[in-house]
Parts: structure tokens; sequence; C-alpha cells
């Protein structure tokens, strides 16, 4: 990110007030959260695609170098899961950018920041909420008998109570892009607001119309964050567990909730399997973003980097 | 002039939509936390909320999400903390800051399937203690970001300043910055003590005996269904959020008061 004025003096007093005994001592607290992640997060990850490795065996399994697992899935009737959770977390994706990004947009460009502020606290109150609530709901508003289906009944708009608004593609659609469109706006935000308005301007001033300021200017300077958005809105979707079984009725089936009842039957290896699938897919993301963008660029806003 | 007035209408009103149809999934759990069972006549049924503190799995389950929310909401924010300022301090590499934000976005069942292996693996039963540890995982980037923006409001100026004055860098950290940032830190605890109160499928993975209220709902769901009684849980869990989120609310969209710049 753009370094700020003085970026060297004021590395010198983070870094080089003391480096001696203290200094051990200041390393060693910094480096715990890394640590707790590496830990609990990295290496039950790695784990994971250890464990898709070995073979069942009784109530537990047996260390071993197998590729039952994959075969298992990719040789199976599960193999269909991988194309429709690509493609729902894809329209998922979609739909939420196309939802969120206008708003981030706005926010960022038209409102003042204090405002701008509160109307994104008001989004954090729906994401913050158990989702599986929220979800239960939405069960009970598109059902045959909710206030969606008398709605469109009164109004004439259908002879009967629409069947596919429950338990159908539809549904789960609704309960995943609204699960996870509210957090898209921040990263898309976050992205917008590190934008310089000089370019924009300039880009005003030599004659450019709004729209291809925007294509060429706003737009390219915000991928970071769109990616970040993309990333959450796809791998959370890809893996959803909870949804599809509020939404999608009886045997509708996405990756998450298939993992969840591979265990059930406890077949680890193929629980292990399907989800080292999910975080491979996650990594792919990851490594994408981290390769074509300054990860820091995403949070150039919140942080002024001093380097 | 009057076109950029309409579109400005026409943004706000797309807005409201949006919020409106994000919201509307809040209300129906308290219109049937009210219904009354099929037959009884009159009266606004409160009963259910009478009904929840008599069934001791639910009470059971309602000590333990307090009791995890509350380690977590305290251990999560010096976690953080130290997150923020080793990425400011040791200049951090993007795949350090990748790593602290990575639990964003890993799908919950991945993220509670591979600390239940680990667990089982190293022999730790599923307790308290585990919940506690995948609730930290899922509110340590949240806090971190939280965090990160408090400590941006504060300008490194003033520590400059202290160390001038011939502080250490932990008096300098404890009497000047500390005292600014606090607002960003006790954000951050209220942020996560939210999250850990709103968390299911993690927990799922590595509760064993142990009920949290979310993980009550979610096996009373798949097992007999809803009942006014969960209702009445849910909207109680619903209000308590949208409480915490108001009380936040000037913590988090206001910056530190004393900052020279941004």
């Amino acid at each position: 990110m753009g370094t700020v004025q003085g970026g060297a003096e004021q590395v010198n007093i983070y870094s080089s007030a003391y480096s001696s005994a203290s200094g051990i001592v200041r390393y060693a607290l910094l480096a715990i959260p890394l640590v707790f992640l590496t830990v609990f997060f990295l290496l039950p990850l790695a784990l994971t695609i250890v464990v898709s490795f070995w073979e069942r065996a009784g109530f537990w399994m047996q260390p071993t170098f197998s590729l039952r697992a994959y075969q298992d899935f990719f040789g199976g009737p599960r193999l269909f899961l991988l194309r429709r959770g690509l493609s729902v977390a894809a329209l998922v994706t979609a739909l939420g950018l196309a939802l969120a990004y206008p708003i981030a947009y706005f926010l960022c460009m038209h409102v003042r920041v204090k405002v701008s502020r509160t109307v994104l606290l008001l989004f954090t109150v729906p994401f913050v909420v158990n989702y599986i609530i929220r979800n239960f709901s939405w069960a009970y508003l598109l059902s045959r008998t909710g206030p969606i289906n008398h709605a469109l009944q009164a109004l004439h708009l259908t002879r009967g109570p629409v069947d596919w608004l429950l338990f159908s593609d539809f549904s789960v659609l609704v309960g995943l892009v609204t699960s996870y469109m509210p957090f898209m706006i921040y990263p898309l935000w976050l992205a917008l607001a590190g934008i310089d308005r000089g370019l924009i301007q300039a880009s005003w001033m030599l004659g450019a119309p709004p729209l291809s300021t925007f294509l060429r200017i706003t737009l390219p300077l915000s991928t970071p964050g769109i990616f970040a958005a993309i990333i959450f809105g796809f791998v959370g979707s890809f893996g959803e567990s909870a949804v599809p079984i509020i939404l999608g009725g009886l045997g509708y089936q996405l990756m998450g909730n298939t993992i969840t009842s591979t265990l059930d039957v406890l077949n680890y290896p193929l629980a292990a399997a399907m989800s080292s699938i999910v975080v491979v897919v996650m990594l792919l993301f990851l490594g994408v973003w981290y390769l074509a963008f300054d990860v820091r660029a995403f949070l150039g806003k919140i942080v002024r980097w001093r380097y | 002039m009057r076109g950029g007035r309409a579109l400005g209408t026409l943004a706000w009103s797309y807005l409201a939509l949006t919020l409106s149809f994000l919201y509307l999934p809040l209300f129906p759990p308290f219109v049937f936390s009210l219904a009354l069972p099929a037959g009884e006549p009159g009266g606004l049924g409160l009963r259910a909320y009478l009904e929840l503190w008599r069934n001791p799995v639910l009470t059971g389950a309602i000590q333990t999400s307090l009791l995890v929310g509350l380690l977590t909401s305290v251990l999560t924010p010096p976690l953080a903390l130290l997150a923020a300022m080793s990425v400011r301090e040791l200049r951090a590499p993007r795949a350090v800051l990748l790593l602290l934000l990575m639990p964003l976005f890993i799908p919950g069942i991945s993220m509670g399937l591979a600390d239940a292996f680990l667990f089982r693996l190293l022999g730790i039963p599923p307790s308290l203690l585990t919940i506690l540890i995948v609730h930290l995982l899922w509110a340590l980037p949240f806090a971190f970001l939280i965090i990160l923006t408090a400590m941006a409001g504060f300008d490194p100026v003033y520590l400059e300043a202290a160390y001038l004055h011939g502080a250490g860098r932990l008096r300098a950290f404890f009497d000047v910055e500390l005292p600014l940032i606090a607002p960003g830190i006790s954000g951050a605890a209220t942020f996560t003590f939210i999250l850990s109160l709103n968390e299911t499928v993690r927990t799922g993975l590595v509760q064993g005996p142990w009920n949290t209220v979310q993980t009550y709902v979610w096996s009373t769901y798949l097992q007999v269904g809803l009942s006014p009684t969960i209702y009445a849980l849910m909207s109680l869990l619903i209000a308590l959020t949208v409480i915490l989120i108001l009380v936040i609310r000037p913590l988090l969209t206001r910056r530190s008061q004393r900052t020279a710049s941004v």
C-alpha cells in the first residue's frame, strides 16, 4: 500500500527501541496468536487431508495410505455433489456480489462516512444473528401456508399456493444468499474506500464519462475486495451444511450436509476426503488471492502500513 | 442535478429493500413463541418463556453458552491485540496476515471436523475446552479486524512522545496506547461474545455431551422439531444479539477522539 509520509522514522519507533532480552519476550508474546492458529487451525487442516487417506476400521480409522475414500467419492453416486456444489456456490456468489457491490459502492462514494458506518452496522445485525435461526424463519416465510404465499394469492398473482418457494433450489438459494451476502459488503466497502479519489477525479477531468471511469478505474482497483467477497461467498456456500437441511427438504444434498451424514455412519475417511475437497477449493482461491493481490491492499483503509 | 437526486432516492430505496429482506427472518420466532398450544383459549402466551427455565438440559445449555461466551470474549481480544501488534511491529509478511484471516473463509463444517480430528488424535475429550478453542478460532479474525481498525485511528506520535519522556515499551503501551484503543478492545470483546453465542456448526462437531443453546436448538430441530419453547429461546437470543450490537454501536462506529490524523 501507499507509503505514508515519514515511513522510515515511524518504523524505527516500533522495531528498534528495545532489541535485547526484552526483545525475546516481546517476540514470544507476539507469536502467541500465530502459534495458536498453527496448532489449532493449520495443523488440523493438514490432519484432515492426512486422515482422508486412512481406512475406516470399526468405530475409528486405520492409519495407512489408501485412496479408498477418494475412489468412493469420485467413483460413486456422490460425484454429482461436486457439480451441484460448485454451481450453487457460483450462483450464490454471483447473486451476492450483484446485490452487495452497489450497496458498498453507494455507501462509499455517495454517503457521508458517519452515515455509511451506521448503515454497515445495520447489515451486521442480520449477519451475526445465528443463520440457522434465520433459515428456520425462511422455511416458514416460504412455506405453502406462509405469508409470501398468502400475499401472492391475496393479490391474485397466483391461483393456488406456489410450491417451488420451499424445498427447492430456489429456497436454498434464498437461504444461502441471505446468509452470506451481508458479510460480502465489508471487503467490497474496504477496497472501495481505499481507492485514491484523486484517480477518479483525474479520470473525470480528462473527460471520461462516469461509466468508463467506473469500468477502467474504480472496478479494477476494487478487485482485491471483490476477490475477498467471492472467497467468502463461494467457499462458504460450497461447504454449507445447515441450509440444505432446513430449506432443501428431504434428501437435498450439498457438500456440507453430506459430510455430516457421512460422519453419522462413522465413515470418517470419506468425511475427511470431502472436507479436504472443500479445503482445497478454499486454498486454491486463497492462493490466487495471495498471488494476484497484495492482501494488505484489502485492509488499505483500516491500516496505515508503514514500509 | 434532478437526475442525481432521483438516483439517490433509487439507491436508498434499494438499501431499504435489501435491509428489510435481511431483517424479515428476525421476526417470526417472536410470533411463534407467543403461540398457545392448540385448543387453549385466551391470553398472551408467555408460557413458553417460563417453560424455558424448567428444562434442566436447557438451563445447562444456557449456562454453558454464557460461560463459553464470556471466556471467548475475555480471551479473544488479547490474542487479537497481539495479532494486530505482530502485524504492525514485525512488519508481518502477507502470509501472516493471510493466516490471521483464514478462519473467516473456511466453512464451519470443515473447521469443526478438522479440530475434532485433532482433539481425537491428541486424546483430548470433548469438553468446554474444545468448544472454547473452536469459538476462539472463529472469533479471532473478527476481533483482529476490529482492533486493527482501532489501532489505525491511533497516532504513533504519542508513543514516540512517551519514549522521549523515558517511558519503556510496556509503560508506553499501557499508559498511552491502551487507553486510546480501549473502545476498540471492548467493542471486540462484545462482538466476540455475540459470535460465540450464535455459533452452531463448529461447536456441533466438538461438543461431545455438552450443549450450548445453539446446538440445543439444532438438535431439537433435527430430533423432534421446533416448539414454542424453542421459538422463545430463539427470540431471546435474537433480542440479546440486537441489544448487544446497539450497546457496542458507539465503540465500532466512532474512532478515538484524540487522533491527530485519519
